[in-house]
């Protein structure tokens, strides 16, 4: 069947605007009473409008992109992966070495060199760190390396 | 001649050395971002907008800042379009079709020096288009009454695919959802809180920065590396100019025909900066008919779209500052730098703010004389940065966005919320849900509601109050146009736009 992505994007936000719309009756009513518009108003017309958006793009779908397969979405899923725990060590373990991580991971997936990629990955942890905390003094996480 | 005195506070305001290093520097790093692999002016603007921030800039010096990347990065696109017949962002694309070719010619310094001066003159159109334009357009606007300006919202959704936009229900779902996840947060008006399932972070709302970063900056990382478009181009050689003086002149027409043409399809709702250099171009074409080598590398084939698109990027800022509704992506997240520094944009900004008008629009003229300076002798440095492999400069660039995120507040909560904007982003995109709907809804999102309120306070809960007057009918008759003709048009545009690049001699 052609248009799959584009029909399963429409029940999905089918299923969102009349979830969006349920809850928006749910409120109570505001203190004072309603004046004609409440809380609600504008999020039921929301809802109504992407109803219809969502319908339409089930009946009359575009055709498909061309989704990644493969090593393709392999290697997507493992980008996604990197900038999660980055974000999750970035505390813990401080700016530069996550950083030095997650920079390196990240173009040493996207084809270079291992060692290239975090040498780039040092460097430019090193410089925005220094540019940050010293010519900025905004401060970044030091984590481990707490006296640096 | 008050507009005369403004303009002078304006440049009493920009011209501050504080204020000017940071032109100079935006104009650097647009011209950068306007030529570098996969960064858009969009995104390179929303990635420096958290910095901006976090310097704790000065309204209008960060203004200053975001406005000079927007006039770099106009003139950064051309740059691999006339190098690599690759457009550095979409206005760009017509300037590949005689700049190319002027490269293989061997007259690539030419075409760059041409396009630099075609850019300057587009730009300096369309900006003093926009100092004669602009307080005219502000007062008219101030006679608008919350029903006008909730037409007029609807009118920047409706027109926001453009002309050429491929399904306008596509728009209207991802300015839906854009509008939908503003609402998230406490409702201003009753104090209910809105969609925040008990969860603190969300109390205040979702913020408008890192959701534009994420669905820009991170989305743009998972395409590179779904396509594996890590590898760099080659280097290329740019030659020596032999641009005579008298060819300049010779294209002086043609540069006054694009500004003017540009800056009108800038201000136009629907129209950007695309189609202002793809309108400039075909002009040129059938004004200049056999005279013209076009196709083969005719400089005023260069000189038509880049001065048509400058044009339409100076064009784009009257709607945004004048009614505080954006006509493109990349005026849509100034306009989010705008909100964010506590500035209501629409047409009491003229007054209120005059200062930050004025020294922006005094900013982008000095901008432009920055740009062209830098431009010609510099390009070299521009030329070889081209070469920097996107496997290297994409985990920097998405470094930068982590940084700008994390130093607003501080919390790692927010890095999340940008991925997952990014991941959404990336999935959107590849459905062809257009970004800049969605980015608009979230900004535009709880003013339309605010305004839809105060009509219906007013009027007693009459909703025919929304279609009363003669100006909000018309506005909501320009909407719908703009919904039903790109499914007239759009296709006859796009297949025309498309044969004009076919016809181009493309080689590799």
């Amino acid at each position: 069947m052609t248009g799959l992505g584009d029909r399963i994007l429409g029940l999905f936000l089918l299923v969102l605007a009349v979830a969006y719309g349920w809850v928006a009756q749910q409120w109570p009513e505001p203190f004072g009473g309603s004046e004609g518009v409440g809380p609600e108003t504008f999020p039921t017309m929301l809802a109504v409008v992407l109803v219809v958006g969502s319908l339409y793009l089930m009946i009359k779908p575009d055709a498909d992109a061309r989704w990644p397969v493969g090593k393709s979405a392999l290697e997507l899923v493992i980008s996604i992966i990197v900038l999660v725990v980055y974000a999750l060590l970035l505390e813990p373990l401080g700016f530069i070495i996550s950083t030095t991580l997650a920079v390196g991971a990240l173009s040493w997936r996207m084809g270079a060199p291992a060692a290239k990629s975090f040498v780039t990955g040092l460097v430019s942890a090193v410089v925005v760190f220094g540019l940050f905390n010293y010519g900025l003094s905004l401060s970044l996480p030091n984590g481990l390396l707490g006296g640096f | 001649m008050e507009t005369l005195g403004f303009l002078m506070d304006g440049f009493a305001v920009a011209l501050t050395p504080y204020n000017l290093m940071f032109a100079l520097f935006g104009a650097f790093v647009g011209t950068l971002i306007g030529c570098l692999p996969g960064l858009g002016p969009a995104n390179g603007v929303a990635i420096l907008i958290p910095l901006a921030f976090t310097l704790g800039l000065p309204p209008e010096t960060a203004m200053i800042l975001l406005t000079s990347v927007y006039a770099g990065a106009m003139y950064g696109g051309r740059i691999s379009s006339i190098l690599l017949n690759i457009p550095g962002d979409e206005p760009a694309m017509m300037t590949c079709l005689d700049g190319y070719p002027m490269a293989q010619k061997g007259r690539a310094a030419d075409a760059l020096a041409i396009s630099a001066i075609a850019s300057f003159a587009g730009s300096l159109i369309g900006t003093i288009g926009l100092i004669m334009l602009a307080p005219v357009l502000a007062r008219f606007a101030l006679t608008f009454g919350p029903a006008e300006y909730f037409a007029l919202f609807l009118l920047a959704f409706a027109t926001l695919g453009g002309i050429t936009g491929k399904n306008p229900m596509k728009t209207v779902i991802a300015a839906t959802l854009g509008i939908m996840i503003s609402t998230v947060g406490i409702d201003i008006s009753t104090g209910t809180q809105r969609y925040t399932g008990g969860v603190l972070e969300l109390y205040e709302g979702i913020d408008f920065i890192l959701a534009i970063v994420g669905l820009f900056a991170i989305s743009e990382l998972l395409f590179f590396v779904e396509a594996r478009m890590g590898k760099g181009r080659s280097k290329v050689n740019v030659g020596k100019l032999t641009l005579s003086f008298k060819e300049v002149v010779s294209t002086i027409p043609t540069q006054l025909r694009g500004g003017l043409l540009g800056f009108i399809a800038g201000v136009l709702p629907g129209a950007g900066a695309s189609l202002g250099s793809f309108i400039s171009y075909t002009l040129e074409k059938s004004v200049l008919g056999k005279k013209g080598r076009f196709g083969e590398g005719d400089i005023r084939g260069v000189v038509a779209p880049e001065a048509g698109n400058n044009g339409a990027a100076s064009g784009a800022l009257v709607p945004m500052l004048t009614l505080g509704v954006p006509g493109s992506g990349t005026t849509a997240v100034l306009l989010a730098m705008l909100i964010s520094l506590n500035i209501t944009p629409g047409p009491l900004m003229f007054t209120q703010n005059a200062d930050i008008v004025w020294g922006v629009i005094a900013a982008l003229l000095i901008g432009n004389v920055l740009l062209l300076v830098l431009n010609i002798p510099m390009i070299g440095v521009f030329v070889r940065l081209l070469s920097v492999p996107p496997m290297y400069l994409l985990p920097i660039v998405t470094m930068v966005a982590f940084v700008g995120i994390y130093s607003i507040s501080h919390s790692t909560f927010d890095l999340y919320f940008m991925i997952v904007f990014g991941v959404g982003g990336f999935l959107l995109r590849k459905l062809e849900i257009p970004m800049v709907p969605i980015i608009l809804g979230l900004l535009l999102g709880p003013e339309m509601e605010k305004n839809l309120g105060h009509a219906l306070i007013l009027s007693d809960g009459d909703w025919t109050t929304l279609w009363s007057s003669p100006l909000s009918i018309g506005l909501w008759l320009v909407a719908g146009l703009g919904l039903v003709l790109p499914t007239l048009f759009g296709p006859i545009l796009r297949r025309r736009m498309r044969n004009a690049i076919k016809e181009g001699p493309v080689s590799d």
